[in-house]
């Protein structure tokens, strides 16, 4: 169970801190901190991709182990004291960032500002924020003990299903020139750690290095390269709690929290109180049609996910080729799609009616299941059911578009899905991949 | 107008090598809207028709279809080269009859002069007598001149063909003066009648004539040394491999390249001008373009290695990107890659085996075999394309390689993009320094670039004031 709650954890975190990335930026922050606020997105966003390298981490130490794979988030009760805060969809603030910090911090952290810190991340998370290194320790011991979980219990032979970094990294690590420059100055490229998994030590030593990256161990100075999540959004709290409160609030988007595409309440009112968080009902029809976009390709991206991880047959068990390729560059795809809608989520108000307003942002939903079908010709049906459900999306929004990069990326997503379509229905007719521009005349 | 000085527009030109007699018409290539991530559309321009009796524009027409071929023939692409005067209120104008008469001459006034060369077996063996050298003129009537390369080591009277040039003789309705390089077809030229390197007397397939003679020169048979005063990479010219040896064939094309230059003597002023121009292989991809071109090269010996900050735009990456995948869609990336080929192991020509060949690093494939496949790359570059349309600042700078990391043997480094292929200097390719300064200028922007209409909510006066 442990594992599987951490495996939520970094699921969950990696989609809170993409949320809070996005709110970043728009048009009304000062000309002085667009280059500081810039810098701050992409260190989050840098964290984000990490935090996905824990996920899959985590899922191989599964695998090992024999046991399921979860791309859950907060599937076990709350009250099991191991998640760090309750999921929630926020834009940056000093507390909400807070918490962040205080997560990702070693539990004997007590630097100033470790007192104001854990003041603001308790009022935003309403609950006692719990430090994920203390999971990642729990897990650690217990991993470590043969009379609890045998040698023989991690099984090498799955190797092939786990994921790598030289499939899932990118590019993403430190070279021989130590850690490089990111995209914006001052944040440096993401250090992604996908480690796979053959025996007890190197479930240890993965599990050691994903707690690591998080709040930081051994001599964390940044001169040596790589700084902990930690350090990462202490840095961006202490920038921000600088600025007067008037700026601290330009820094980002006025976005809703926790938005969603659903009306729940039952009064009939947009907002709700679910627990003791606030979910906000996107409104606005034209963002309410991009959002539904969003949770397409948000289910697409963890079906893909899920799908890669699957043996492509029984017959190819062992080393699943060309198509699991196909897979993890969708995933990827993906990406790039939910990076797209998200920003532009960001820049729609929330209520038509209130065009000054708070503004949506990506709903995150989660499907309505991650199971996928047990034989892998209905798992490329289910993919081409998906395919297919966006294109009723992409063009119920069409109607609702107005802006040319909108449309220029809607007709772009779609085409790009009608090659892949096209791919699908080859796999499924179980005719031979064509490369290169084979006429199949 | 008062002629102050020539130009010649464009002041390069690259022909493309055909064997039909009819060179290809016109076209404009453009992003196809209702197929944006798809072939480039070709759309038929305006072309013009030569009278080969006079050597006059006799038409200009807009062809109804495209045709790369004439039966079974290649067209060659045969650039014109127009003469522009600056006027002395410093404005670039065509040169036509009308402003030769207004300074009392006439197009007979205009000298043009050509020399091409194909110096690719002197730049090998360094013996001077194994340049190819082609010249004409001045030429101021209008019959077409041959480009007949001449070589000191060839069999006497033999020549090759480099193509001709032909000064189009103006008249009213297409009035400027113009010279037309039409280059060779596309031959092989050889130093033995049987094949190189087979036993016995098999006549070789690949010759159009044979034309160097091996008595004299010594490119039959002719290995390079593979050191300093060698070409990098080296022994890149057809070989017959002989142990660790790679044996020249003796073989020569028709390519050449060379410079055009126009006199022109407007009252005691000598004026001049020069361009250059090239022939090479026809463009089988005319839809798709590398992702690092000549274009390329020049714009950056043009302006620097740096852009300035007003001259970066989405749209020039969404370019770069739009290249990326046409130039991923041309390639096998599975065999590129170093992925085993129906159970063999470093089978084909490749980056990775070229680690292992020049370095001695252990062969292993570039990326992940599992990720390589062609068209699952082609989907991925082209979501970054969809993107990018959208306005989304590109976030894969920090993956670019560059230029000092050609030779990145980690591998994290040979993993960088461009990937899977090699630049000029025998080692990983990389994008210019200006292509990669341009990316990472404009990744530096926010994440996803305003759109006015797409902010329904902004209040009018503070998003306009803002956006330009």
């Amino acid at each position: 169970m442990l594992l599987h709650v951490a495996a939520e954890i970094e699921h969950s975190l990696m989609v809170e801190y993409l949320f809070s990335a996005y709110c970043f930026g728009g048009p009304q922050v000062p000309s002085s901190l667009r280059k500081a606020v810039r810098r701050w997105q992409e260190i989050i966003l840098g964290v984000a991709k990490e935090e996905m390298g824990h996920l899959m981490t985590v899922q191989n130490v599964l695998t090992a182990l024999g046991a399921p794979l979860n791309l859950n988030r907060e599937n076990y009760p709350w009250d099991i004291g191991l998640y760090p805060f309750p999921f929630a969809l926020e834009r940056p603030t000093l507390d909400s960032i807070a918490k962040y910090v205080l997560a990702e911090s070693a539990p004997t952290w007590s630097d100033p500002p470790a007192g104001e810190i854990k003041r603001r991340a308790g009022a935003s998370a309403h609950a006692v924020v719990n430090h994920v290194g203390a999971l990642y320790e729990l897990i650690i011991a217990i991993l470590g003990r043969p009379d609890l979980i045998a040698d023989s219990a991690f099984q090498a032979r799955t190797l092939p299903l786990q994921s790598s970094w030289d499939t899932w990294g990118r590019g993403y690590t430190q070279g021989q020139r130590g850690q490089e420059s990111g995209n914006v100055p001052g944040a440096l490229s993401p250090e992604l750690i996908v480690l796979r998994v053959i025996s007890r030590d190197s479930a240890l030593f993965a599990l050691r290095q994903v707690g690591e990256q998080g709040e930081g161990a051994g001599d964390p100075s940044p001169a040596v390269g790589e700084e902990s999540h930690f350090r990462r959004f202490l840095t961006i709290w202490t920038e921000m709690r600088q600025l007067s409160a008037a700026d601290q609030r330009l820094v980002s988007q006025p976005v809703a929290e926790n938005p969603c595409t659903s009306r729940m309440a039952d009064d009939g009112s947009d907002r709700y109180v679910q627990g003791k968080q606030t979910k906000n009902w996107i409104a606005n029809p034209a963002a309410l049609a991009w959002a539904h976009l969003f949770n397409l390709r948000y289910r697409m991206l963890l079906v893909n996910l899920i799908h890669s991880m699957r043996p492509v047959s029984p017959q190819r068990d062992a080393t699943p080729v060309v198509d699991r390729g196909i897979l993890i560059n969708r995933t990827f795809a993906e990406m790039y799609n939910l990076r797209v809608i998200a920003s532009t989520l960001v820049q729609l108000p929330l209520d038509a009616a209130n065009p000054r307003g708070l503004r949506a942002g990506a709903p995150f939903e989660m499907p309505y299941t991650l199971d996928i079908p047990q034989r892998e010709s209905d798992r490329w049906l289910l993919q081409r059911d998906l395919l297919q459900a966006s294109r009723f999306t992409i063009n119920d929004l069409r109607s609702q578009v107005s802006s040319s990069n909108g449309l220029r990326f809607l007709a772009a997503l779609e085409s790009s899905d009608q090659l892949a379509a096209q791919r699908v229905d080859a796999i499924l007719s179980d005719r031979p991949v064509m490369t290169l521009d084979e006429d199949p005349r | 107008m008062t002629i102050r000085e020539l130009r010649i527009l464009p002041p390069l030109a690259i022909a493309r090598l055909g064997a039909s007699d009819l060179p290809v018409d016109n076209y404009e290539v453009e992003v196809d809207t209702t197929d944006p991530l798809g072939y480039r559309r070709l759309r038929p321009a305006e072309t013009f028709q030569i009278d080969d009796h006079s050597g006059e524009i006799k038409a200009s027409y807009v062809p109804t279809v495209l045709r790369f071929m004439d039966n079974d023939k290649v067209r060659p692409v045969a650039p014109f080269l127009e003469v522009w005067a600056l006027s002395g209120r410093g404005q670039l104008e065509p040169l036509t009859v009308e402003v030769l008469r207004s300074h009392r001459l006439s197009p007979a006034d205009v000298k043009w002069r050509v020399h091409v060369a194909n110096y690719k077996v002197y730049r090998r063996t360094g013996n001077l007598s194994d340049r190819l050298d082609a010249k004409v003129g001045p030429i101021s009537d209008h019959r077409p001149r041959e480009l007949s390369g001449k070589c000191p080591n060839f069999w006497s009277g033999k020549r090759l063909p480099l193509g001709w040039v032909r000064y189009i003789k103006p008249n009213t309705a297409f009035p400027a003066i113009r010279l037309r390089f039409t280059p060779a077809h596309g031959y092989v030229y050889g130093a033995s009648k049987a094949l190189p390197g087979r036993v016995g007397t098999r006549i070789d397939p690949n010759l159009k004539e044979v034309l160097y003679n091996a008595n004299k020169g010594r490119w039959l048979g002719f290995v390079e040394a593979g050191d300093t005063t060698s070409t990098n990479p080296p022994f890149i010219y057809a070989n017959n491999a002989v142990g660790d040896s790679f044996v020249s064939r003796g073989y020569m094309d028709d390519e050449c390249d060379g410079i055009v230059w126009v006199e022109l003597k407007v009252g005691r002023q000598l004026l001049s001008a020069y361009a250059r121009i090239g022939a090479g292989p026809p463009a089988y991809a005319p839809d798709s373009f590398p992702v690092r071109s000549v274009a390329d090269e020049l714009d950056q010996a043009m302006f620097g290695p740096l852009v300035r900050q007003g001259d970066s735009s989405l749209a020039a990456v969404e370019e770069i990107l739009r290249r990326a995948v046409e130039t991923v869609r041309l390639m096998n990336t599975t065999v590129m890659n170093g992925n085993p080929v129906n159970g063999l192991v470093n089978s084909a020509n490749t980056m990775a085996s070229q680690d292992t060949g020049d370095t001695s690093r252990y062969f292993e494939p570039i990326m992940s075999t599992s990720i390589v496949d062609n068209h699952a790359l082609i989907t991925l570059h082209q979501s970054v394309l969809t993107a990018l349309r959208a306005g989304s600042a590109p976030w894969f700078a920090d993956l670019l390689r560059n230029y000092d990391e050609v030779g990145d043997l980690s591998s994290k480094g040979r993993r960088k993009m461009p990937a899977l292929m090699r630049g000029a200097d025998g080692r990983y390719l990389a994008l210019t320094r200006r292509q990669v300064d341009l990316i990472r200028q404009v990744a530096r922007l926010p994440i996803l670039q305003g759109d006015p209409a797409i902010a329904l909510t902004e209040t009018k006066a503070h998003s306009r004031g803002k956006r330009k």
